[in-house]
């Protein structure tokens, strides 16, 4: 009897070792992978462990803008306190002519500046690019900002977002997740942003008639990776979804310093363009 | 669920005991015998610039732990409730453990041929490098197995083991982990050899992870990596003695295993140690040897926790110190690829001997040397990643030569005096810069006062070519000196007075005072100092010790 189950126990255990190991065929070129889909083409991933709700905070804003560097202030101290849930970004607008020079602006952040309609005065914000009745909830960012921040951050998140980005060989790559935490009907966008920190430019101050030329300048948009209104999201939208994109551009000024740079990427209703979520990560 | 099964378990046990008639007395419940252990320590730790401790908001920090352990006849079942409130500095980088609960629970039936236990349990397969469960507190990790381990013995100098489970991960369990293990010893299994002066016994082990698959991208715009749900490692050891003699052996390899430390490469694995010894009385020499190449095996492909989910151990051949300053650069295992070589030896005068004079005298000898392996690029992610030369090595690691004189200078008097010498490569702890070369000397005397009374002195002195900079905050660079006064009395008490000081091209003063006291199994410890950031590792697996500077507190009993 001992025999038996001795002989048994040995076949088990070498059916086992040989049944229970993979192996992957190499490709030719040495490789071990498949195709998994174009740029921008959105594939099932592995889901967003962070899934909290996060706020954008758009800055509209310029050189001549005297109470933008009050405005800095009050946002430096708001994103401390929220604690990587607010994140801010400074827009600069060449449209009109108190906001020249026009060392920042871009075209993108000009067309920003025109459809959320922050024309009469900077600065002014926006969170989440949320509405107020018929149009955007516009602010002046130098007095509290917190009574538009925390309804947002405050809630749970119907999206969750995490972002890598890396750069090589002049192209910079940044892979998207998603993870749909509730069921989300609409038609949604991604939108991907190269940020900059740490420019030191001139800027006028709050007196009116000094220039700071040494004023550092956080949360600069350069440019878009995306579309300016984001990349169609590829899915379902149903609760527990995951999906994936990477995202790639080689559009890179040399007069950034990819360093001080960072990636600011949010997902918004294609149409009404409120952001659902928003998150930020270094360039590798 | 969990907390279901974790409920049903505790309440279990106490219907069990109550069932009895709630009768608990000295001698056990219902036959039975109750056992455990309880550990509590603590800290309080305050900002100090210039050693780099920075606040602590909670002021206090506590882990805990108590073991309870209930054994009738064949039968025994325990649990273990864990407290992390919060977590003591360096335990919990990533604040996963903070939180406490019955974080381990088995029952177990065990009989001379069979054991089979359900629930968490730690098993070894060989040497490990196939597959260790284990747990060590001051490392902070607990890499237990929740599932079913069964052992067979079908026949006199044959066992089997089998495992199925998923391993801890702080307070949840990940990974699908099999494993079969065999192990045949000649000598009882065979009549003839019995009485055999040689002694043989052979094993061999496999083990698999299962993991589902997940999307991780090639370097390659546009294209993913194929990803083996299945990743088998086997091994096959031998331990062979004859009288004094030993010679023990084993190799793993491992299948395609492309995961988070290795750059998802799918180049497979192996590891091969080596181990020779000779003894006899008053003399002990022992060699071992080892390469590794890619041979990390986790329960988890892509998990940052270092020390997390390992399924397997590589055996570390670097000497663990206990000295302060030669232990100061310890080695941790290279999983991704190293090789090395360890001489041990052991050597005692004898008694009215030239060298042993009236009492004899013990040296010890110990050297290693750990090296990179040989490589050759042939990809990043997603390809084979490498190859290596077997033989060929690369750049130097670690290498140490310690040499410990212990004599005893009368029946009251015991003097030890060392001499040590570190090579450490900082970039086996994930940095760049120079090799550093330290020297150290070490006197360690110990005067027996009478029968309760103990006191022992300690001094020490490290010189180095390291250079402390703000750039890199390398706090154990330059040159240090030590001493330590410990004082046992009443055979319950004992405090100790000991100081570190950087003296050249180094920063810091560690100062440091304890106070413990013991009665029966329970002992009682408080300590107020300053620790240096550094790294601590027991058998070549590691973890950061942040500095801090304060009051640490410890208490652990057992009944």
């Amino acid at each position: 009897m001992k025999k038996i189950v001795l002989s048994l126990s040995i076949i088990i255990l070498t059916a086992f070792a040989i049944q229970s190991c993979d192996k992957i065929e190499q490709n030719d070129d040495g490789t071990y992978t498949v195709y998994s889909g174009a740029v921008g083409e959105w594939i099932n991933g592995n889901g967003v462990a962070d899934k909290s709700q996060r706020a954008l905070l758009e800055k509209y804003t310029g050189l001549r803008c005297n109470n933008c560097p009050k405005a800095d202030t009050v946002i430096a101290t708001a994103t401390a306190q929220y604690n990587g849930l607010l994140i801010p970004v400074s827009i600069h607008d060449s449209s009109f002519s108190f906001c020249r020079p026009w060392t920042f602006s871009t075209p993108t952040g000009n067309e920003w500046s025109h459809y959320f309609g922050t024309f009469g005065q900077y600065p002014q914000a926006i969170v989440n690019r949320s509405l107020s009745g018929s149009s955007f909830d516009r602010f002046d960012p130098t007095s509290g900002i917190t009574s538009h921040v925390d309804p947002l951050v405050q809630q749970s998140a119907k999206v969750a977002i995490a972002a890598d980005a890396a750069c090589a060989n002049n192209t910079i790559n940044v892979t998207v997740n998603l993870e749909f935490v509730e069921t989300v009907a609409e038609p949604l966008t991604l939108t991907i942003c190269i940020i900059e920190d740490n420019l030191v430019a001139t800027q006028l101050q709050p007196d009116g008639h000094t220039w700071d030329s040494n004023y550092v300048h956080n949360h600069i948009f350069r440019d878009v990776v995306t579309d300016m209104w984001g990349a169609d999201i590829d899915c379902s939208g149903t609760a527990g979804e995951k999906r994936m994109a990477v995202f790639s551009t080689n559009k890179i000024n040399p007069d950034w310093k990819l360093e001080n740079c960072h990636i600011v990427a949010f997902v918004s209703y294609k149409e009404s363009r409120d952001i659902l979520n928003v998150v930020e990560c270094e360039i590798e | 669920m969990k907390k279901h099964l974790k409920l049903l378990f505790v309440a279990t046990i106490i219907i069990f005991m109550k069932g009895q008639g709630s009768s608990v007395k000295a001698q056990g419940i219902m036959g039975g015998h109750v056992t455990g252990n309880v550990q509590l320590d603590g800290q309080f730790s305050s900002r100090d610039s210039i050693i780099g401790a920075t606040d602590v908001p909670e002021k206090m920090l506590s882990n805990v732990r108590a073991d309870i352990l209930y054994t009738n006849g064949n039968f025994s079942a325990g649990l273990r409730y864990e407290a992390y409130l919060n977590p003591m500095l360096g335990f919990d980088p990533s604040s996963k453990f903070k939180g406490q609960g019955i974080a381990n629970y088995f029952v177990s039936y065990k009989t001379q041929n069979f054991t089979v236990t359900a629930g968490h349990f730690y098993e070894q397969f060989g040497n490990g490098m196939t597959l260790r469960a284990y747990e060590d507190r001051y490392l902070g990790i607990d890499n237990a197995l929740r599932g079913v381990n069964v052992m067979y013995r079908p026949f006199r100098g044959i066992t089997f083991k089998g495992v199925l489970g998923q391993q801890r991960y702080f307070w949840e369990t990940r990974g699908l982990v099999r494993g079969v293990d065999g192990e045949v010893n000649l000598n009882d299994l065979i009549t003839s050899w019995n009485e055999s002066k040689t002694r043989l016994t052979l094993g061999g082990s496999f083990v698999s992870k299962y993991e589902d698959d997940e999307t991780i991208l090639s370097d390659m715009p546009g294209y993913k990596l194929q990803l083996p749900k299945n990743v088998g490692a086997a091994s096959v050891r031998m331990d062979l003695a004859h009288g004094g003699f030993g010679l023990q052996a084993e190799y793993a390899r491992k299948g395609q295993d492309p995961w988070l430390d290795n750059g998802y490469i799918y180049k497979p694995g192996e590891a091969l140690w080596l181990s020779a010894s000779y003894s006899q009385k008053g003399l002990s020499a022992n060699i071992q040897a080892k390469r590794v190449d890619n041979m990390g095996f986790k329960s988890v492909r892509s998990v940052n926790e270092r020390q997390m989910l390992y399924i397997n151990y590589i055996p570390s051949i670097t000497k663990q110190h206990t000295y302060a300053f030669l232990s100061m650069y310890p080695y941790g295992t290279q999983t991704t690829g190293e090789m090395g070589v360890q001489g041990d030896f052991i050597y005692k005068f004898k008694k009215e001997s030239l060298l042993g004079g009236k009492y004899g005298t013990d040296i010890h000898l110990n050297a290693s040397l750990i090296t990179g392996l040989d490589t050759t690029l042939v990809g990043g992610k997603g390809t084979d990643g490498y190859t290596s030369s077997f033989f060929g090595t690369g750049e130097t690691y670690y290498g140490d030569v310690s040499l410990e004189i212990a004599k005893k200078l009368s029946s009251k008097v015991k003097l030890s005096a060392t001499y040590g010498y570190v090579l450490f490569n900082p970039v086996v702890e994930g940095h760049p810069g120079d090799i550093h070369h330290n020297h150290v000397l070490v006197a360690d005397l110990t005067w027996k006062i009478n029968r309760k009374n103990v006191l022992r002195f300690e001094a020490e002195w490290m010189g180095s070519d390291s250079k402390y900079s703000e750039l890199v905050d390398d706090k154990r660079c330059g040159d240090w000196i030590m001493g330590l006064v410990e004082y046992n009395f009443t055979s319950a008490w004992f405090v100790s007075v000991s100081d570190q000081y950087a003296y050249n091209d180094g920063v810091g003063n560690y100062y440091n005072v304890s106070v413990g006291y013991t009665k029966g199994a329970t002992r009682l410890q408080l300590g107020y100092g300053k620790q240096r950031e550094g790294i601590i590792c027991i058998g070549g697996v590691c973890r950061n010790v942040p500095a801090s500077n304060g009051l640490t507190f410890s208490l652990t009993t057992s009944f």
